[in-house]
């Protein structure tokens, strides 16, 4: 990797290249996206959670003032087919299932959409949608996966003859033998709740068909412009071309915003239908509806006296909600691959089963099932710790792969590539000063106060490629410089919202040697962009960073040629690069603006530089060296690029009359590799902690017995606020990836799953001296107040 | 008031200009804005008054622009984010919110920078925690608050001597 040299950009906190545009009101997100007369479209959802679709009566909706068209799934079976699946469960041993834009048939989740209508303003819109009639035959619904694994349960899909969406294993399956001669062994059962990704944006688009040219152009609050038009394309039945997805700024994502979703297609296919431009700006119930994070986890543990690890065994039990073309199911693989990484774990089984239920589907949420994986981890080190009477901290650094233990094949196939999770941890406790802490509770503890310490590893891999799916780990940039020195850099990645287009421009800026100002960032336009999957896995900096780099050194070099024909210099003379200016290394006097150069690749090349091709231009692919997908032995693959981690430790005291838990500190160690701006790399570990705390805490989608959603608003889904939340205090290590360009690690993901487990464990610590232990979250205080007066 | 299609006629100065618009009786104060007087400061985000992401000045006064009906404002002054700079001079308030990457996705910021400013008119010098508790009306979902907090800290003035 590269040293990063003093007066270079990268890893200093450059601010927002463009946050002008944001602190004044300027920054356009996609429902600012002017477009007069444009119609609106409002959709008609399903009050039930499990019912067939009887007769649609339209003819009040379309007698309603300014109506244009109301649209049923039935309408639109000629007009698509059913939306592809970013990764198919029926192509992997699982279940397929035919999703179309709008429900045809049987409606399998309370808000599953079943037919839009469009009118000439949003309240026409949605004052007709409420007047569409619809007869529902109501089903019999099953609201969690333990019942809908019963027999005798209700089917979503009956053809199936069972509710498993897929059942899948993960390493090899020998807990008897790798746990024979263990000291101890524990079982137990790990239960998580539903929670959302709840981004500030709620999803947007405008979609206008042109007659004339015949092609169709989509604003969409999506993370992966490219592969949306492929898909739409695809379920259009159009040719790509024809297609043009436009991204603007994301009020963010989080995973929410990935392809697949049944309003990616709906909106486009009613500006197609109607042939004129059609918006739509998703109310915040709808955005609600999203689930991620439900998990039964069963374990087996088997470990050693001195509390090192000898085997795990997991049952996975994911309730999915419907089945749905969203890779969203894909977050129990993952959780599966993630189980157990980062600690030396000789046996580890995970079988984990995707469950359908009559609930809206997962999206993909950040950080994408890995948190699942955490959890179940830290609970295990802990309740280790508990049972040899060992210090947690002890336990964990016990069992960590040790920093010299590098390139680390885990059970699942995944291999680690650096790291030194012990250093995190030191980190951690030093700042936290544990033992002032722990002398602190015990204080507390003496007067009757419950106060709790808990710590968390989290350990995430990054940067995936799923072979067949457009999940890539790699992705494509293009830096062009013109003849005026401007520079222009094309990505096929995208920022969620989290300003990766500033360092990406950061990266350029240090290998042509000219300043930000420079410096223009073009994401998010299939009609400009190189493809790309967008954002994605962490990897923008990863990927498109890396990728720009490449391009930009290759743009370096012409300039380089050039500036020796100019300057009359030997091949072997070196040129340095900056300020603007290209000088020879042994005589910087002689240097020459770089727009100058440029110009001169422009005006001048058959005078000055036969032997060069005059192109300041270059189109780069980075793709991560150590993926590797031909199956082993065992028929594991190593499918992720990076794996960046954190040591988490948080304080907080629970009120033993209410339940209430009150967050006193929150520690972070965080190692992403050679981190490109610390501005965003610390913003980004802040709000994940953020959104971990608050998933331990009280974010909970809440469903009554009908399957009727109760969350559908932010007075009832809890996200923290300013008050709720300690400052987070953040130290930082620094193992570069190995054998990448830049040695950044990824950081999009981090944060959440350590804060979570950290604040549980701290729960079950404070509450420790009652006897009482909480395997199940939220820690909400509801849940602690029932535990505290169930204790004997 | 009453115009084509069933719209009355509303008259706003938003951000320091006076204008008239044709507008749906039913309009949230938001709605008008953003559709029919074309100012986008102003995002909705939960249209329940929880997130703050709407957050206007109406009369000098913070208000969630999704809790009111655009027609009961007729005649206000309405300012946004996008008059609180002077021309390209930003307020300090406003640079300390990019110099310190006091946000992300920047969806909450209407919110976030008028209810630091309000505080900051109030008590000029406060601690974090009446500024923690001065922005727990307005919701972020990216930056976990530290750097909001850390930017209206910054532009903390010492009070003035009694």
């Amino acid at each position: 990797m590269t040293a990063l040299a003093p007066g270079r950009l990268t890893g200093t906190p450059v601010r927002r290249h463009d946050g002008d545009t944001f602190v004044t009101g300027r920054a356009g997100y996609t429902a600012d996206v002017p477009r007069p007369g444009a119609a609106h479209a409002a959709l008609v959802r399903s009050p039930h959670a499990h019912a067939r679709i009887g007769a649609i009566d339209t003819a009040a909706a379309r007698a309603m003032p300014g109506v244009l068209a109301v649209v049923t799934g039935d309408d639109l079976v000629a007009h698509c087919t059913e939306i592809p699946h970013g990764l198919d469960a029926g192509h992997l041993g699982g279940h397929h299932a035919a999703v179309r834009p709008l429900a045809t048939g049987t409606v399998r989740y309370a808000g599953e959409p079943v037919a839009a209508v469009v009118a000439t303003t949003p309240a026409d819109a949605a004052a007709a949608a409420a007047r569409v009639e619809i007869s529902w035959e109501r089903l019999p619904v099953v609201l969690d996966a333990g019942s809908a694994l019963l027999p005798g349960s209700p089917l979503l899909y009956p053809e199936w003859g069972d509710n498993v969406i897929i059942e899948r294993e993960v390493g090899p399956d020998d807990f008897g033998a790798a746990s024979a001669g263990a000291a101890h062994l524990l079982d137990g059962e790990l239960r998580t709740h539903r929670g959302t990704a709840a981004p500030m944006e709620t999803r947007s688009y405008l979609a206008d068909w042109d007659p004339g040219t015949e092609r169709l152009t989509v604003h969409a609050t999506t993370q992966n412009p490219h592969v949306l038009r492929t898909l739409l394309a695809t379920t259009l039945r159009m040719p790509e071309e024809q297609v043009r997805v436009i991204a603007p700024k994301l009020g963010g994502s989080f995973g929410l915003k990935m392809y697949g979703n049944r309003e990616d297609f709906i909106v486009p296919l009613l500006a197609r239908l109607l042939g004129r431009p059609v918006r739509w700006v998703e109310e915040r119930a709808a955005t609600m509806l999203a689930g991620t994070r439900e998990q039964v986890l069963r374990y087996r543990v088997a470990f050693d006296a001195d509390g090192r690890l000898r085997a795990l065994d997991v049952h996975a039990i994911s309730d999915h909600g419907a089945a749905a073309p969203t890779h969203g199911w894909g977050m129990a693989h993952v959780g599966a691959l993630s189980t157990g990484l980062g600690y030396v774990l000789p046996s580890c089984h995970v079988r984990y089963t995707v469950v359908a239920t009559n609930k809206a589907p997962w999206v993909g949420t950040k950080p994408f099932g890995k948190d699942g994986a955490t959890l179940l981890l830290e609970r295990v080190m802990d309740r280790i710790a508990g049972v040899l009477g060992l210090d947690p901290a002890t336990v964990r650094r016990r069992n960590f792969v040790p920093p010299d233990a590098f390139p680390w094949l885990h059970t699942s196939g995944l291999e680690l590539d650096s790291g030194d999770y012990a250093t995190a941890l030191d980190l951690t406790l030093r700042r936290l000063d544990l033992p002032a802490v722990r002398a602190e509770q015990e204080a507390a503890r003496g007067a009757g106060r419950l106060l709790g310490v808990g710590l968390a590893f989290e350990l995430m891999p990054e940067s995936a490629d799923i072979p067949g799916a457009m999940v890539a780990a790699y992705d494509t940039s293009t830096v062009r410089m013109s003849p005026t020195g401007r520079v222009t850099v094309l990505t096929g990645v995208t920022s969620p919202g989290t300003g990766n287009d500033t360092s990406i421009a950061q990266l350029v800026a240090d290998e042509l040697g000219v300043p930000m100002a420079s410096i223009t960032v073009v994401q998010g336009d299939t009609d400009l962009c190189p493809y790309g999957f967008g954002n994605i896995s962490s990897r923008s900096i990863i990927t498109g960073g890396n990728a720009a780099v490449l391009a930009a050194r290759d743009v370096a070099a012409t300039l380089r040629a050039t500036a020796r024909a100019m300057l009359q210099l030997q091949p072997e003379d070196e040129l340095v690069l900056a300020g603007g200016l290209i000088a020879p290394a042994t005589d910087p006097e002689r240097a020459v603006p770089v727009e100058a150069v440029a110009g001169a690749v422009h005006t001048l090349s058959y005078r000055l530089a036969l032997d060069v091709e005059p192109r300041l231009e270059s189109t780069r692919t980075y793709r991560p060296g150590n993926v590797r997908q031909q199956p082993d032995e065992l028929g594991r693959m190593q499918t992720y690029t990076t794996y960046p981690y954190a040591v988490h430790a948080s304080v907080l005291e629970v009120d033993p009359e209410t339940g209430g838990v009150s967050l006193l500190r929150h520690v972070v160690t965080h190692d992403c590799g050679t981190v490109v701006n610390p501005l965003f790399v610390d913003g980004q570990v802040t709000g994940g902690v953020a959104m971990g705390i608050g998933a331990a805490l009280g974010e909970e989608l809440v469903f009554d017995a009908d399957g009727t959603p109760l969350t559908t608003a932010f007075k009832t889904y809890l996200l923290p606020r300013a008050i709720d939340l300690p400052p987070v205090e953040l130290e930082h290590l620094c193992t570069p990836a190995p054998g990448t360009p830049l040695g950044a690690k990824g950081v999009g993901e981090s944060g959440f799953s350590g804060a979570q487990a950290a604040v549980v464990n701290a729960v079950n610590d404070a509450l420790a001296p009652r006897g009482v232990a909480l395997e199940s979250t939220p820690v909400s205080p509801p849940r602690i107040l029932a535990a505290l007066l169930e204790q004997p | 008031m009453t115009g084509d299609g069933g719209r009355v006629e509303l008259r706003l100065t938003v951000d320091g200009q006076e204008r008239v618009a044709a507008v749906d009786p039913r309009s949230l104060l938001l709605d008008a804005l953003r559709e029919d007087f074309g100012a986008t400061a102003p995002k909705a985000g939960c249209r329940t008054g929880d997130c703050g992401a709407c957050t206007v000045r109406v009369e000098g006064a913070i208000a969630k622009s999704c809790l009111r009906l655009a027609v009961a404002e007729d005649g206000s002054d309405v300012r946004t984010i996008a008059s609180m700079a002077d021309g390209d001079r930003l307020t300090p308030l406003q640079q300390a919110f990019w110099d310190l990457n006091a946000f992300q996705c920047g969806f909450c910021l209407s919110g976030m920078l008028l209810a630091g400013e309000d505080l900051l008119d109030r008590i000029p010098s406060p601690t974090d925690a009446q500024i923690r508790e001065a922005i727990s009306g307005n919701l972020c979902r990216c930056t976990g608050y530290d750097s909001i907090v850390a930017a209206i800290r910054s532009c903390a003035r010492p009070a003035a001597p009694s």
